[in-house]
């Protein structure tokens, strides 16, 4: 399953895996552009950022490419005094969570500094955090902030959920996006391979929201992993019964394409959401406001929603595989929103998303 | 004029350069006091609706300090920076319709006292959360440095701002790297009204020595040349590639915010503050206060009368600049 549906004018395609997908964007933003650098924990030690940056301090220096010490604030200050003087810096946080020290330079500075100052000063840059979730990571390796930093105005908050998306978006990131962008990439999407086309894009790609699958009988409103997760159950309830739905990977936290999204929503009358943090105050409070606003009659039915459950993560596997939505619980979602409960379709046994992901490697 | 005279005496240059040095200096310093007591005038006629953080007392500091920079080297300040906008060489009208909140202010009004900047003369922004523009300095330090510039960047901070942990971090960070960094601090002794014995069980210099970082403490906050001369020491160190810490023990005569006095509360006493005040040029200098003091309020007049003139940023605005 090829979860690009964008239109190209090729066909050529090739296959990547998002690591391999990081690592050329990270090293074509090292090669094209003398002004970028890339700092983090471990960006420049044999493991790379999960592959994502192995390689390039050898290539580029260890003034582009370089660790430092273990200082979230102050590194991501650093950046935004870099980025002020006319440098493009890439920083990583390696576990998403450890972001939150850096709260004060990413909140109160960065997503600020162009509006607080009239727009005479800005700091690009492109802040990388990995969702660590999979097997065992516990209540602090496993967060995924989106709505946190999708609150703040001043920044640009991306979930690419592909190895497509990050060919996509990140060298126009780095090239010509004017302020400071946070990516949250998804651990359990890193050693995933996907089919990629073969030529880069004649004209940039709009940072914002595409519909992955065409559908006409549900909208799921996907983040992340869960685009995939959506993919799986849509291919799943068109075989076993026919349902055809739409699926719109947001991609873009901060400024999805809310007519793309109401759009399909005013088609299919029935929605989803399927989001990779919590439903509270996050990306589903947000998606329904966005219904609600404009117009909540074009909904047949009360929509269904998909996240994590409302409690910090817990290490036990057993209880981690029920507090992260199942692809047996995707597809129920799904099925109800058309058929009803008494739906009678049977369900997929996959109750546990990081066993699946344990035994498939694509490619999507 | 006695560091004046001793920095004559130590053949740093002719008497005249020396005398019209420190008229320089003094000037810029007189400016700066005069502007805030015009602030201070001007703020129950509610002209300016925010928050105004004096620097009356400390203005030696920011004038000697930039005096000693090129006009190319960064400062990254607080929100207590009129001082040191003044200093660097931003323009007065620019300011004042800044502090009017109106559009032809340095950053359409938006910005307000205390996030002053004007990165054409290299005042960077002002930021008004304690501690936390000193790792933007190192930042574009790391820059110059990657670039082999000879530029340096400044980080301006109080006493208050050394107990957070960013600083910590940008010491570690700055010395690691040897990056072209002047870490200044501003001593007044109080983060609002705590008193540094409270808060801190360090000496900084003894803190700077642990990172291997070369530091000088001045305690003479009010000598404006000496201040100049322990700033160009301490760059000659910077521009040889290694981070410096120069503590500088000052005097806040006015309230942490707002424009009176707080001796009234009890917290501290007019006492702490009057040995400020008996070596302060500013008061002690009268005849040249005389001599510069006309010239200068008229160009405080046609800040105020630019900024008065200066609409209000309007509606168009409320959404602009947020990317």
């Amino acid at each position: 399953m090829n979860v690009s549906t964008k239109e190209r004018p090729s066909t050529q395609t090739r296959v990547l895996s998002y690591a391999g997908a990081l690592l050329e964007t990270m090293d074509a933003a090292l090669a094209d552009h003398p002004n970028t650098f890339i700092m983090g924990q471990g960006v420049d030690d044999f493991k790379g950022i999960f592959g994502s940056t192995t390689g390039l301090a050898q290539k580029y220096g260890a003034e582009r490419v370089f660790d430092v010490p273990l200082m979230e604030e102050g590194m991501t200050g650093v950046a935004i005094g870099a980025a002020l003087v006319g440098d493009y810096p890439i920083t990583t946080h390696i576990r998403a969570d450890f972001s939150f020290l850096a709260m004060n330079q990413i909140v109160n500075l960065a997503s600020k500094y162009r509006y607080m100052f009239g727009g005479i000063m800005s700091c690009p840059m492109l802040i990388r955090l990995v969702v660590g979730r999979s097997w065992g990571q516990g209540a602090q390796h496993s967060q995924s902030p989106q709505a946190t930093f999708a609150h703040y105005p001043g920044l640009t908050v991306v979930m690419p959920s592909t190895s497509q998306a990050i060919l996509d978006m990140y060298p126009q990131i780095i090239a010509r996006h004017p302020g400071p962008v946070v990516s949250i990439e998804h651990r359990l999407l890193y050693n995933l391979d996907f089919s990629v086309s073969a030529e880069t894009p004649s004209k940039p790609i709009p940072l914002t929201s595409y519909v992955a699958r065409e559908g006409r009988d549900v909208t799921v409103v996907a983040t992340s992993v869960m685009v995939l997760e959506a993919l799986r159950a849509a291919q799943y309830v068109a075989e076993k019964a026919g349902i055809e739905v739409e699926v719109i990977d947001l991609n873009s936290i901060s400024h999805p394409d809310w007519d793309l999204v109401i759009g399909s929503i005013r088609k299919t009358g029935r929605l989803v959401i399927a989001d990779t943090s919590w439903l509270e105050y996050g990306v589903a409070g947000e998606v329904c406001r966005q219904v609600m606003v404009r117009d909540p009659s074009m909904l047949r039915q009360a929509p269904a929603m998909l996240g994590m459950a409302a409690a910090p993560c817990p290490t036990a596997k057993s209880l981690e595989d029920i507090y992260y939505p199942s692809q047996h619980e995707t597809v129920e979602a799904i099925v109800t929103q058309v058929r009803g409960s008494g739906h009678g379709i049977e369900l997929p046994v996959e109750r546990s998303m990081t066993e699946g992901y344990k035994r498939f490697r694509g490619p999507f | 004029m006695a560091a004046g005279m001793a920095a004559f005496q130590a053949g740093e240059c002719s008497l005249m350069d020396s005398d019209e040095r420190y008229r320089r200096l003094f000037r810029t310093a007189l400016t700066i006091r005069l502007v805030e007591e015009r602030i201070i005038e001007l703020y129950p006629s509610d002209r300016i609706q925010s928050p105004v953080h004096l620097s009356i007392g400390q203005e030696a500091v920011a004038v000697g300090v930039c005096d000693a920079l090129n006009a190319d080297d960064l400062v990254f300040a607080t929100y207590r920076s009129h001082g040191f906008y003044i200093a660097k060489g931003g323009p007065l009208d620019k300011m004042f319709a800044e502090l009017y909140g109106r559009i032809g202010g340095v950053s359409k009004g938006k910005a307000g006292s205390m996030h002053l900047s004007a990165p054409e003369v290299g005042l960077m922004g002002s930021s008004a959360v304690v501690a936390s523009s000193i790792p933007h300095a190192v930042g574009a330090a790391l820059s110059f440095k990657r670039r082999g510039s000879s530029r340096v960047a400044v980080a301006v901070f109080g006493d208050g701002a050394t107990e957070e942990g960013v600083y910590h971090e940008s010491l570690n960070f700055a010395a690691l790297m040897k990056v072209p960094v002047l870490f200044l601090c501003e001593d007044n002794g109080l983060a609002v009204h705590s008193f540094k014995n409270a808060r801190q069980s360090y000496n900084l210099l003894e803190h700077a020595a642990i990172f291997g970082i070369e530091s000088r403490r001045v305690d003479e906050g009010w000598d404006m040349l000496a201040i100049r001369q322990a700033t160009l020491d301490a760059l000659s160190v910077v521009r040889a590639g290694r981070p410096f810490v120069l503590e500088i023990a000052t005097g806040r005569y006015k309230e942490h915010v707002g424009v009176g006095d707080d001796f009234h509360f009890g917290y501290r006493s007019a006492v702490d503050i009057d040995a400020w005040k008996a070596r302060d040029p500013l008061l002690l200098d009268e005849k040249l206060v005389a001599e510069l003091k006309p010239e200068i309020d008229r160009e405080i007049a046609a800040a105020a009368a630019f900024a008065e003139k200066s609409p209000f940023p309007g509606r168009d605005e409320l959404l602009t600049d947020i990317i």
